[in-house]
């Protein structure tokens, strides 16, 4: 099976590679990962708390090609949004972006969880509802 | 026909092994093609199918791991699957994606990768860093303990499952199957990882 050139891109020069404050307010960290082949991947935002948009992504992974590149889209794409903005980019989105084949999806569905579970810790650490922005679908 | 029925075997996952290696043998002797050799040729394709069925299916049950992802896709778990429809299913009701890979275990993961980035970083400029390598045998060691305990935990898990089984109580089914998805899970992770770390020892 040939990697997409779109992967090969990313997992070569992977964008925003590397480690934000864990302990800030404005930084939510994202750990997710994937049991059947061992890959592991830790998304981070910096959101700006006056406008709520995300204005640094960081992510560290460790994984097949495809799960690089997936969590490397998924910083690119989650810069300069919106929390709900940024909860509207779905796996779909992912695997469309980057040709994955079918056996690639689970790593788009990691990338997907890990922007989730960035947003959700900065939820939690910002006293933020659990639910808000998710309302807001279209992107 | 499912693998249990096969065997006559009620789908409870304490299964007597010794006895099913007999049973295996006797259908085996039966279905043996040189017994079929003088019979016409639709028997002998028949034998020869239940045959490959017996053999996938004895496979499959004397495995401890085999046996119970078996029955969990009986049960119409879907393993790979799982995970994108809970995905989807949180997006849509805005709510946290339960994640089945407990977030210590994870923490552990991510860890012990960025251990093993570094030992094969250090490799490749000719370096042994033997304080790296303590901390990777510490590692794996735990890694190894670990994975012992899930083998019990497994058991415990099956005890449950049967116990549900003969009480026909659908709760139990249900928590036992999720218990026993997550357990496989953790499984699969602490394996991966083991073997890279014996990789990056070079044991």
């Amino acid at each position: 099976m040939a990697y997409s050139d779109k992967v090969v891109d990313h997992y070569e020069n992977p964008r925003n590679v590397g480690t934000l404050d864990k302990s800030s307010t404005e930084v939510g960290t994202g750990l997710v990962g994937a049991p059947e082949c061992g890959d592991v991947m830790r998304l981070q935002i910096r959101v700006n708390p006056e406008t709520n948009v995300i204005e640094d992504a960081k992510f560290k992974t460790f994984g097949c090609g495809s799960a690089i590149a997936s969590s490397s889209l998924a910083t690119e794409w989650v810069k300069g949004k919106t929390i709900s903005e940024a909860l509207a980019i779905t796996n779909t989105d992912i695997v469309k972006e980057l040709a994955l084949p079918p056996v690639k999806i689970h790593c788009s569905v990691l990338a997907e969880d890990a922007i989730r579970a960035a947003i959700g810790d900065w939820k939690k650490k910002n006293n933020v509802a659990e639910t808000e922005g998710a309302a807001v679908a279209a992107h | 026909m499912n693998y249990f029925e096969f065997f006559s075997l009620p789908r409870k996952l304490t299964i007597d092994v010794p006895a099913l290696e007999k049973q295996f043998y006797s259908l085996s002797r039966k279905l043996h093609p040189d017994r079929f050799a003088s019979k016409p040729v639709a028997e002998q394709e028949a034998a020869l199918a239940q045959s490959s069925l017996l053999n996938d299916a004895y496979r499959t049950l004397k495995d401890p791991i085999a046996r119970t992802q078996y029955l969990l896709t009986q049960e119409g778990v879907e393993l790979e699957e799982q995970s994108k429809s809970a995905t989807e299913a949180a997006r849509a009701s805005g709510t946290e994606k339960k994640q089945i890979v407990p977030p210590e275990l994870l923490e552990e993961v991510f860890e012990l990768n960025m251990q093993l980035a570094e030992m094969r970083a250090a490799k490749q400029m000719g370096e042994d860093e033997p304080e790296l390598r303590r901390d990777l045998m510490t590692a794996k060691d735990a890694f190894d303990a670990k994975m012992l305990e899930t083998q019990a935990e497994l058991e415990r898990l099956w005890a449950d499952w049967d116990a549900a089984v003969e009480a026909e109580d659908p709760g139990l089914r249900e928590a036992t199957k999720d218990a026993m998805v997550a357990l496989l899970n953790k499984r699969s992770y602490l394996r991966n990882l083991v073997r890279d770390v014996n990789e990056a020892l070079g044991v």
